[in-house]
């Protein structure tokens, strides 16, 4: 099909990587804020703004609230439909759940109910969250959405498209396809070291898009290839599903017979028992993990079995002093408080994929190296927008000459992910500030305004690309670089002026979830203003220079 | 390039691709099994390569000269790997 093995991988890195670009912006821009998901869950929910907590008591409050839970009602009328007969009027719980973080001021706690009834699961069940202060166990509204860890960060693996998985999919072909272009582009680009030091921004648009481009992706390039690739590892399950298929014989055989020789029991007994001291077992896990030398603090509290003689509790070590995602889980019996198993350490393949899962996750603590991380991931955003951008310099002027509108498609679309993306993120943020505090379905709420506003900001890209048919930069970039500016700095205001929180006060108490944000959508705002002067001077300049720029080197008609 | 050349290249790379990816982890599985090694480990140690395998010959597809070829290879090598993997696992263990 291609005369040259550099001619088929420049084909697959501009036409995958413009149509996958347009997925793949997202996903590394939404990667970068999930990096502090939980410090923008501060910022969008005030009555949250404190310091972190430790696992709390489990004897004197988890209990009592795990104890007073109930599913969630939308799981109840789902499941109505699926048993025989009605669902009877109050479900027993299965299994209980906590989990926090070294970043967590508030505790999530999750249940398991059995679903009794369904002919054709006899495992259905449905469950049931709450988020409480753990300082007083106060439960906190359950209508607050957590705008980082509930919305951006499914944004980043599955783009809030749920149905039947179709968001993962979608994020997994374009990592695939980020790999792809990585290798492609190191084949067509060759001279690797240079491009590391190259950057003419004076030089005309095409020329100085391209160098950034090169520069960006090669900077970052490990980074970049690691997290596409790990980020496939970890949803390999999803993409080929072998355990549950071809080989769904050979899995379950090989996890009855590690439960079988774990000794833990894997159905309830259906005898009632009373729960030991949580307390206890959570004093014994910590003795035992620094008498390994890892001391460490709870991360994650599971109760298997609840109530009954079987019911046994896995405590798993928060994983913040190390990159590698490890829990050291140690289980123990629900009915006496004594010591069943403690895992032994990952085999060899196991850790190397728990290395990977953890670099990729980064639960560790280490502020330095998670803001790399967004610098990185942020750095792949500036590599595919500038992808788009000398995709539609390198083609406007022959399009534009032969009538063709394939430039200014891709423009518009341009426009509407890197730009559009930004004015709907930070539309949700306003919101979330805007909104009455009462609402009801306030999160759904604030989930509409960021959609609303992202169609808004595609039919404006749309609507104003027709300058790109001549071969001129379309308005609509430095119109939404303005809105950008404008949302950033109203989201700041709003902050203060509803909950009082200024920079000044947030930097006095050296509350950086907050302040950090702040001061992150204040030089967001700043750049975005700047861009859009830039761009306003340089259309003037353009109209007057249209056609006088010509690629410049063998390379940039290659590329 | 006819269109109809491209459609057929993209879908031989992208689905002849996992195609063949997913006949490669049947087989790598059935044959680690076969040495001995636990499943668990079996399964994420090919998980960690399939997507390194996967990359190649998506790569491959379009670098090679024969649209045909592509097709044969990839889900001829899909098939062949898939079923020479499950027979390998409906082996009586010796």
């Amino acid at each position: 099909m291609f005369p040259t093995f550099r001619l088929s991988m420049t084909w697959l890195h501009t036409w995958f990587g413009l149509v996958l670009g347009y997925v793949l912006i997202v996903v590394f821009f939404f990667g970068s804020l999930s990096v502090f998901d939980r410090e923008i869950d501060r910022w969008a929910i005030p009555e949250t703004r404190f310091a972190p907590q430790p696992m709390s008591s489990f004897d004197t409050m988890l209990a009592p609230i795990f104890a007073r839970m109930t599913p969630e009602a939308d799981e109840l009328q789902a499941a109505a439909k699926r048993v025989r007969g009605p669902l009877p009027a109050t479900l027993v719980p299965m299994n209980w759940g906590a989990y926090t973080t070294h970043r967590d001021p508030v505790l999530s706690l999750y249940a398991e109910y059995a679903v009794p009834n369904n002919p054709d699961d006899p495992d259905d069940h449905v469950h049931g969250h709450v988020t409480i202060d753990p300082r007083n166990g106060r439960l906190l509204p359950d209508d607050r959405l957590k705008i980082g860890s509930e919305f951006f960060y499914p944004m980043h693996y599955g783009l809030n498209l749920t149905w039947k998985d179709l968001g993962y999919w979608i994020v997994g072909f374009a990592a695939l396809v980020m790999l792809a272009a990585l290798v492609s582009g190191v084949v067509i680009h060759r001279r690797i070291f240079r491009e590391l030091f190259t950057f003419r921004p004076r030089k005309h648009v095409q020329r100085s898009t391209l160098d950034l481009h090169n520069l960006t992706g090669v900077v970052a390039l490990p980074f970049h290839f690691m997290f596409a690739l790990t980020g496939l590892t970890v949803f390999a399950s999803i993409y080929l599903p072998v355990s549950e298929t071809l080989l769904k014989p050979q899995a379950m055989a090989a996890a009855m017979a590690d439960a079988k020789a774990k000794g833990l029991p894997f159905k309830p007994a259906g005898v009632q028992a009373p729960l030991a001291s949580v307390d206890a077992m959570v004093v014994e896990a910590k003795r035992r993990w620094a008498a390994r030398g890892m001391p460490g603090e709870v991360g994650y509290l599971y109760v298997n079995h609840v109530g009954d003689r079987n019911s046994y509790v896995t405590l798993y070590r928060a994983g913040s002093d190390r990159v590698t995602l490890v829990g050291q889980p140690i289980h123990f019996e629900g009915t006496s408080g004594r010591v069943l198993l403690e895992e032994p350490p990952p085999s060899a393949v196991a850790g190397v994929n728990d290395f990977l899962t953890g670099l990729h996750l980064q639960h560790f603590e280490h502020w330095l190296l998670r803001w790399f991380y967004v610098f990185g991931g942020l750095s792949g955003c500036l590599c595919i927008a500038t992808g788009f951008i000398f995709f539609v310099e390198k083609r406007k002027r022959q399009h534009a000459k032969a009538g063709t509108g394939g430039a200014r498609w891709a423009d518009a679309v341009a426009v509407a992910t890197v730009t559009g993306m930004l004015v709907a993120t930070l539309a949700i943020l306003v919101a979330n500030r805007l909104l009455p505090a009462e609402m009801a379905q306030r999160g759904d709420w604030e989930k509409a305004s960021f959609w609303g506003a992202w169609v808004i900001a595609a039919v404006h890209a749309l609507w104003r690309s027709a300058p790109v048919r001549d071969a001129r930069l379309s308005p609509a970039w430095a119109e939404q670089c303005g809105a950008i500016a404008a949302l950033a700095f109203a989201a700041v205001a709003l902050n203060w002026i509803t909950t009082g929180d200024h920079l000044v006060r947030t930097l006095g108490e050296r509350f950086w979830p907050v302040a950090g944000l702040d001061l992150a959508l204040l030089v967001a705002g700043a750049i975005a203003a700047m861009a859009a002067v830039a761009l306003r001077r340089r259309a003037g300049v353009a109209v007057a220079e249209t056609g006088a720029a010509a690629p410049d080197d063998a390379e940039t008609a290659n590329a | 390039m006819r269109r109809i050349q491209i459609v057929s290249r993209v879908a031989a790379g992208v689905l002849g691709g996992w195609s063949f990816t997913w006949g490669f982890v049947v087989l790598g599985i059935a044959l680690l099994l076969a040495a001995g090694m636990p499943y668990a480990d079996a399964q994420t140690l090919l998980y960690l390569v399939a997507f390194l395998v996967y990359l190649v010959v998506f790569c491959w597809s379009f670098a090679a000269a024969s649209t045909a070829r592509v097709w044969l290879v990839l889900f001829g090598g899909g098939a062949a790997m898939t079923g020479l993997g499950w027979w390998m696992t409906r082996l009586p263990a010796t």
